[in-house]
């Protein structure tokens, strides 16, 4: 089971902790920085390696309680003016269904090793956005299940969002995912034992650098 | 496929494709299926058949123009989205738009919370098998049509309203075709629910299938209808009330048990709730600007454009330009028919946003759905699909 | 009531056959039968298909053009509708189910991301559903209104009726 506390909401929403109180909780266990470039709202950026206790925390601990994990947003900051720092980052906006606060969590992600600990097991919303983040910039997220294509076809090569990635060039699909490997892997979690594989491509989930099959990976100054 | 079950026996699966071109999939999904018998063993699903690239292409553009993109987001209820975005840039400028244009949007919001959940409603129960329903529903969605041509210009994809207010007022005569229309939705509401709420068809199709726990909906990110269906009473209109949401008196609706008959009898019941809201934004219309006066979104009138070379420079560049929001990441949220329908901006600083993120709340909906129909029997897929309301534009965008 | 000048009916009465034959051409009989019962196939992906909904609804009915009857199955329709954008992936999908259209069979592609790929002009969309199977109408609209639906249906009716059974339609697949 996932989620050890109940993480149900009773009663109605209570007035949440100030931006300042929420990061002096944070920042007695962890090293998390306000993020200059969010005056709107309060984003933390967070080391990469810290990412779970840090998400643990958030979600666990009685005076924060961020239940809900919204999404996982990647951006690419190749073209952004004046942009020092690592290429990547990963956002994570989360909201608190108990108290009225949010926060968002920044991790930057080098542009060379490309990898950030996945959390799909602290939250399971996070396991089809970190989906769609790997496909669509090409971060890693170490430890998820299903490091497949997500809304790009499986013979898709590169990573579209990418701000290096021609906006109009197609890629043509010749025949459709055939799923067999993800609906196998299914039915052996729910301890069924596959005994006729019939036409099965197989697909090694990517948890590291090192795994990372050799197509697919644009980087800047490939020449598309 | 041959499999040993978890039993021990030796059973041979088959496996079967629903979608992604399958008329109860409600758009382009794919339940990739192993059934033993009528029984879903286990099931893999796919998305990505209706990419077509919104985050890459706003960013091609200037801010308005993002603004047609969000029409195709949630294509049921196109002015949600609009003014969700407009909301989000709106925050970043740091400006409030007059209350005429709150009173407005809340109306039009509300309205289309109610079409979409007409057009979510019937079509699950076409896929049951109740086609009456899709009738009534289509006809009040036409009327309702109607008034936003009038309104806009358009039926479907409105693009009603721009950064710092609205396209343009409302037209005369609007208070009273949306009066009109509301005695309407009422009468089919009434209809629908007297064909389906004590039918024994209906509720041995829908009740305790696909049954969503509060806690394991919490953990997959639902929100809206979904998440209130399982018992969980969380509404961005009461918990973070913008545009005055926290002045309109509405009931948030919740279910019990969160399957597939409290998913769909929580949209019936939110449909009355919304006539209500609409019926009180309508009563506190009062005449005044429609556009926000900040010149940063804005264009100046033209008496003063003709006049005076500030307001002459300002309709040029916001013309030729855009508008350009100050540097940095903001999200914002509201409380779209499906759920939170959240926006990441990244701004540069320039004219093109530089990264816009739609957070779609039906993406985490179908996210769980592999789990949600493990165990369930095929034809379950027909009745729980519509129940989660899956707009295939917002979900792969 | 007796009526005067008024021949009485015959004695015996032989079946007049002359006014239950019609004469026609084949193809237009033909052609007369299918331009009046298309089965739609609505290949429905976006927004256009919540229009589609509003033509096959009782406001706009398109059943006063025989097209009512919906067939979800490619083998049971001869009109496939593609009501909305068609990406590379699922373009595959869309081959193969125009394939298992038997003959014969007609498209109507609506909508502007149907006909040319709409103002998604980018990696994963299809510049245009006749870059996969022969269009016989486009409608243009984003999206179209149901009015340009039923226009289309008319307008695909008026191409059938120019047709002739005797010529080859299967272009080169």
């Amino acid at each position: 089971m996932m989620v050890k506390k109940s993480n149900v909401p009773d009663g109605p929403m209570l007035p949440g902790l100030s931006l300042d109180q929420i990061v002096t909780v944070l920042a007695e266990k962890f090293t998390v920085v306000r993020d200059a470039s969010d005056q709107w709202g309060l984003t933390l950026v967070a080391p990469a390696e810290k990412l779970r206790d840090i998400m643990r925390f958030l979600r666990d601990e009685p005076t924060l309680q961020f239940a809900m994990l919204l999404d996982v947003v990647g951006v690419d900051y190749l073209a952004y003016p004046g942009h020092r720092g690592e290429r990547y980052a990963v956002l994570y906006p989360m909201k608190s269904l108990t108290f009225r606060h949010r926060v968002t969590i920044k991790v930057t992600v080098d542009e060379d090793a490309c990898v950030v600990p996945s959390i799909h097991e602290l939250f399971r919303s996070a396991d089809w956005a970190e989906r769609e983040t790997w496909d669509q910039y090409g971060i890693i997220f170490a430890g998820h299940p299903n490091l497949k294509r997500l809304l790009n076809h499986h013979e898709f090569v590169g990573h579209p969002l990418r701000k290096d990635y021609p906006c109009q060039k197609r890629q043509k699909l010749s025949i459709n995912d055939q799923m067999l490997d993800q609906l196998e892997a299914r039915l052996r979690a729910r301890g069924y034992t596959i005994l006729d594989h019939g036409e099965s491509h197989a697909g090694t989930p990517i948890t590291d650098a090192s795994s990372v099959p050799s197509l697919g990976t644009v980087k800047a100054g490939d020449k598309l | 496929m041959k499999v040993i079950s978890p039993t021990g026996e030796r059973v041979d699966l088959m496996t079967i494709n629903v979608g992604p071109s399958h008329p109860a999939t409600h758009g382009t999904l794919r339940i990739f299926a192993a059934l033993d018998g009528e029984t879903i063993a286990a099931c893999a699903t796919e998305i990505g058949y209706l990419h077509r690239g919104f985050e890459k292409m706003v960013e091609q553009g200037t801010y308005s123009q993002v603004l047609p993109y969000t029409d195709r987001l949630n294509y049921c209820s196109a002015m949600m989205n609009n003014i969700g975005f407009c909301k989000a840039v709106e925050k970043m400028f740091a400006i409030t738009v007059p209350e005429r244009c709150v009173t407005i949007r809340i109306i039009l919001s509300e309205l289309s919370r109610i079409i979409d959940h007409m057009v979510c409603v019937c079509t699950n129960l076409v896929d049951l098998g109740a086609l009456t329903n899709f009738w009534y529903f289509f006809n009040v969605r036409e009327q309702v049509y109607v008034i936003w041509e009038k309104l806009c210009g358009a039926r479907l994809t409105n693009t009603v309203t721009r950064i710092g207010g609205m396209y343009r007022d409302v037209y005369p005569g609007f208070v009273d075709d949306v009066r009109g229309v509301l005695l309407k939705i009422e009468t089919a509401v009434g209809e629908v629910r007297g064909l389906i709420e004590h039918n024994k068809i209906f509720i041995d199709r829908t009740k305790d299938v696909c049954v969503v726990s509060a806690s394991d909906a919490i953990s997959w990110g639902w929100t809206g209808p979904c998440l209130r269906a399982s018992g969980v009473d969380r509404d961005l209109r009461k918990d973070e009330p913008y545009y005055g949401y926290e002045t309109y008196n509405f009931d948030t609706v919740i279910g019990t048990s969160g399957d597939t008959f409290d998913r769909i009898m929580v949209r019936i019941y939110e449909m009355i709730e919304s006539v209500s809201i609409v019926r009180q934004g309508l009563d506190r219309l009062k005449p005044g600007p429609i556009n926000s006066p900040d010149a940063r979104v804005s264009l100046p009138s033209r008496e003063r454009v003709y006049h005076d070379m500030e307001a002459l420079i300002n309709s040029f560049k916001l013309v030729y330009e855009g508008v350009r929001p100050a540097p940095g990441t903001c999200y914002d949220a509201t409380e779209a028919a499906n759920g939170e329908l959240g926006y990441l901006i990244v701004s540069d600083g320039g004219t093109n946003p530089y990264r816009v993120k739609v957070r779609p709340p039906c993406f985490t909906q179908f996210a769980a759905y592999g789990d949600m129909l493990t165990g369930a029997m095929l034809a379950d897929v027909a009745a729980s699909l519509g129940s989660i309301n899956i707009i295939a534009g917002e979900l792969d965008r | 009531m007796t009526y005067k000048n008024v021949p009485a009916a015959p004695a015996a009465p032989e079946i007049d056959l002359g006014s239950s034959f019609v004469t026609t051409r084949l193809d237009a009989v033909v052609n007369w039968g299918r331009r009046n019962s298309l089965w739609p196939f609505p290949f429905g992906t976006a927004c256009c298909a919540i229009e589609f909904m509003g033509v096959v609804s009782s406001v706009f009915d398109v059943s006063r053009f025989g097209a009512e009857l919906v067939r979800f199955s490619p083998r049971q329709a001869d009109l496939m509708i593609i009501a909305g954008t068609v990406t590379y992936k699922q373009a595959p999908v869309l081959r193969r189910i125009y394939e298992q259209m038997c003959e014969p069979r007609w498209v109507i592609a609506a909508g502007a991301c149907a006909s040319s790929g709409g103002f998604y002009d980018c990696y994963c969309t299809v510049p245009g559903v006749d870059e996969i199977i022969p269009v016989d109408i486009y409608i243009a609209g984003c999206p179209p209104r149901p009015e340009a639906f039923l226009e289309a249906i008319v307008q695909l009716q008026n191409k059938i009726d120019k047709e002739s059974i005797r010529e080859q339609k299967t272009v080169g697949i």
